[in-house]
């Protein structure tokens, strides 16, 4: 078995940790013999949808979101279908935000991929916090870290999580993230993974199952991990 | 001079009950006389540095001082790296006779970048050394895009203050050259790693690849370490500029030693990146007209006491403490522990105290895979966030042992260790590590 996670804009979209979330799904992966290729994507490659079974949206300055909005517009249709035939997305930060239609900001409108019915609107003050949020889909409770001066409405869709600790999507609706298809949306950083192995091995099963049928991963040893989660939440709630 | 005298005897009450009263001194000293900054700055008879840039104020500002007080001048300085506008206060302050008056030829001040705009209303420069641009503590400062529009409206408020920048690193260029600002600049055009895409440097976190000017993305001959290294714009006029204080003949096989305008320099240092803060002073004094004609008893006699790889030996074992508080520092100091060939032990103390950010995912944009060597006995994490730092060395599957409290820590591998001893610290972790181990040496 082999899981392709496409990497997009990793010079431009690369805030602190999103490494940590591609080395957690590829480690993932290989200590259950799983082959896991990393393809990173500069804003002149090609992207073939069809070869990828994760794909990777992570964060950064809004001046370099700008410049990838220009570029994703041109490849929109193919990110739509993709999402649409159940691809697995993971955007965390200023890559959530763009999957919704809009960022406004004090600088004007940045717009977005409209993958998710979504929108977002920049605030004051910046939103940094240590945060913890509970969905009853996962055992823990997920754990990170945000920072984030937008603030971003989900409408009807279903968030990640219920906010425990921290702010969330807006800091004032309770919810945080996004869940729509197989498309995860956060502002949790840390980066996200490591500290939820849950939350990366519903990635990887739902990639699993969505290229070879059902798919039952063999279990690790997460008590690092698990430890880990458990003293932020035990610290902040 | 009622300021000055309330705040010396802040400052000596609070050493007085350990504690470190410099920043403390430097606020009352302010609200008691807002203009006491501006007043005794005024005082320095002769020029006033200031060192900004994310990573080496403190090790260049501090060479910076020893290099001019070699030179028989008298001069104010923040030695213990309160960077703000109260500790930069607190230096001048702490350095007034009781008559209020100022003795100094010179002032060697670090400043944090984005205290530049408080500090610069009460004095402008006539120097700036700017060392560098990375990513640091993202959840206090910003974006890097914030650091450098502060640092540009700070030297545009300072329009004849001449920048003394890296001109390896493309972003603190750029920031001279736009702001209208004097400039010299200091850099290695040769290239000193050979093998580029190696665990030197292959997949290193860079900043600013793309043009600040145009937007292309820049091109590079080779890099030294993160983003710095000879670089040109393929499609606009900007490039590395030409290099006033260029270090040549590299080598780095026992100590550190280079060449600067003929001089052949010689330090008993590791670690390339302190190549860039020795160049950094030595430019600095060069472009105020310093003759530095001892500069290489000053290189020796240099011991900088506070954890910028200081020595200890305990119980037979040579430790070595160090900071690292970004990826681009800590990413060097890795080069620089395995530059070191023998077996050794390395702890690493991770704290998220306000002052080290709250934020600590940059611990997976540090290439920790580079400690997968033989030679590195084993991995001790320690401080607040050990348990991250341990599912940090998991996801490269190197193991580690967690030991939560610093002292046991360091008492464990004393005890069972190999007798050479890396401690690297992220800085609120520096000043109690380094207690421990000045109690544990005597």
């Amino acid at each position: 078995m082999k899981i392709t996670i496409g990497h997009l804009y990793p010079d431009l979209l690369n805030l602190y940790g999103d490494r940590g979330n591609i080395q957690c799904m590829k480690k993932r992966c290989e200590w259950r013999g799983i082959e896991a290729e990393v393809r990173e994507f500069q804003l002149t490659d090609p992207i073939n949808f069809a070869n990828l079974d994760i794909v990777l949206l992570g964060g950064g300055s809004d001046r370099e979101q700008m410049l990838v909005c220009e570029k994703l517009r041109m490849i929109q249709k193919d990110f739509r279908d993709y999402v649409e035939d159940n691809g697995v997305v993971i955007a965390v930060c200023g890559g959530y935000q763009l999957l919704g239609h809009y960022y406004d900001t004090n600088n004007g409108r940045i717009e977005g991929l409209s993958l998710v019915d979504l929108y977002t609107e920049q605030g004051s003050p910046r939103l940094i916090s240590n945060i913890v949020i509970e969905n009853e889909l996962f055992e823990s409770p997920i754990v990170g870290f945000e920072n984030h001066g937008g603030r971003t409405y989900i409408g009807d869709n279903r968030p990640l999580g219920k906010v425990k600790f921290g702010y969330g999507n807006n800091g004032s609706d309770g919810a945080e993230g996004v869940l729509y298809k197989n498309i995860v949306g956060t502002y949790l950083h840390g980066p996200l993974l490591p500290k939820n192995p849950q939350v990366c091995d519903y990635l990887i099963r739902n990639a699993l199952e969505r290229k070879y049928g059902s798919e039952e991963l063999a279990p690790l040893d997460d008590s690092q991990e698990l430890e880990a989660n458990r003293y932020i939440v035990e610290r902040f709630c | 001079m009622i300021a000055v005298w309330t705040a010396k005897i802040v400052s000596t009450v609070c050493r007085l009950s350990g504690r470190q009263g410099v920043t403390l001194a430097g606020r009352i000293a302010l609200k008691i006389d807002p203009r006491i900054l501006a007043d005794l700055s005024s005082m320095v008879r002769e020029k006033i540095f200031v060192v900004c840039g994310t990573n080496g104020k403190t090790t260049t500002n501090n060479l910076l001082c020893s290099a001019i007080e070699s030179e028989g001048k008298k001069l104010v300085c923040n030695h213990t790296g309160s960077n703000m506008l109260a500790g930069v206060a607190a230096a001048f302050v702490l350095a007034a006779g009781n008559n209020g008056k100022l003795d100094a030829d010179y002032a060697c001040i670090e400043i944090d970048e984005a205290s530049t705009l408080r500090i610069f209303p009460h004095f402008k420069p006539d120097y700036m050394v700017l060392t560098n641009l990375f990513r640091d503590q993202l959840d206090r400062y910003g974006e890097i895009d914030i650091t450098m529009d502060i640092l540009d409206r700070a030297m545009k408020m300072a329009s004849e203050m001449t920048v003394i920048v890296n001109g390896d690193d493309a972003l603190s260029v750029y920031l001279a050259m736009k702001s209208g600002n004097p400039y010299r600049t200091y850099g290695i055009s040769e290239q000193v790693f050979k093998e580029q895409g190696s665990e030197q440097n292959g997949h290193e976190i860079r900043e600013g690849r793309f043009c600040k000017n145009c937007g292309a993305r820049l091109e590079y001959e080779f890099y030294h370490y993160s983003q710095l290294g000879k670089y040109h714009c393929p499609n606009c006029e900007f490039t590395r500029p030409e290099i006033d204080f260029d270090a040549s003949h590299i080598d780095m096989s026992n100590g550190l030693k280079f060449e600067v305008e003929g001089r052949r320099i010689e330090a008993d240092y590791r670690g390339f990146y302190n190549i860039y803060n020795i160049l950094a002073a030595y430019s600095a004094a060069r472009t105020a007209g310093l003759s530095l004609e001892n500069f290489d008893d000053v290189l020796r006699k240099f011991n900088p006491q506070n954890g910028r790889m200081e020595q200890f030996v305990i119980d037979g074992t040579q430790v070595v403490l160090n900071l690292a508080k970004n990826p681009a520092g800590f990413n060097q100091n890795i080069s620089a522990v395995m530059e070191d060939e023998k077996p050794k032990d390395v702890i690493i103390v991770i704290n998220d105290n306000a002052q080290d950010g709250t934020d600590i995912s940059w611990l997976w944009d540090v290439d920790f895979d580079r400690f997968a060597q033989e030679s590195i006995r084993s991995i001790t994490v320690s401080g607040i966030r050990c348990q991250d730092m341990r599912l940090r060395m998991k996801y490269v599957d190197i193991p580690s042992e967690l030991i939560a409290d610093v002292k046991s820590a360091i008492e464990a591998r004393i005890k069972d260790g190999c007798g050479n001893l890396y401690v690297l610290v992220n800085y609120t972790a520096l000043f109690s590590t380094r207690n421990i181990l000045v109690g544990m040496q005597n």
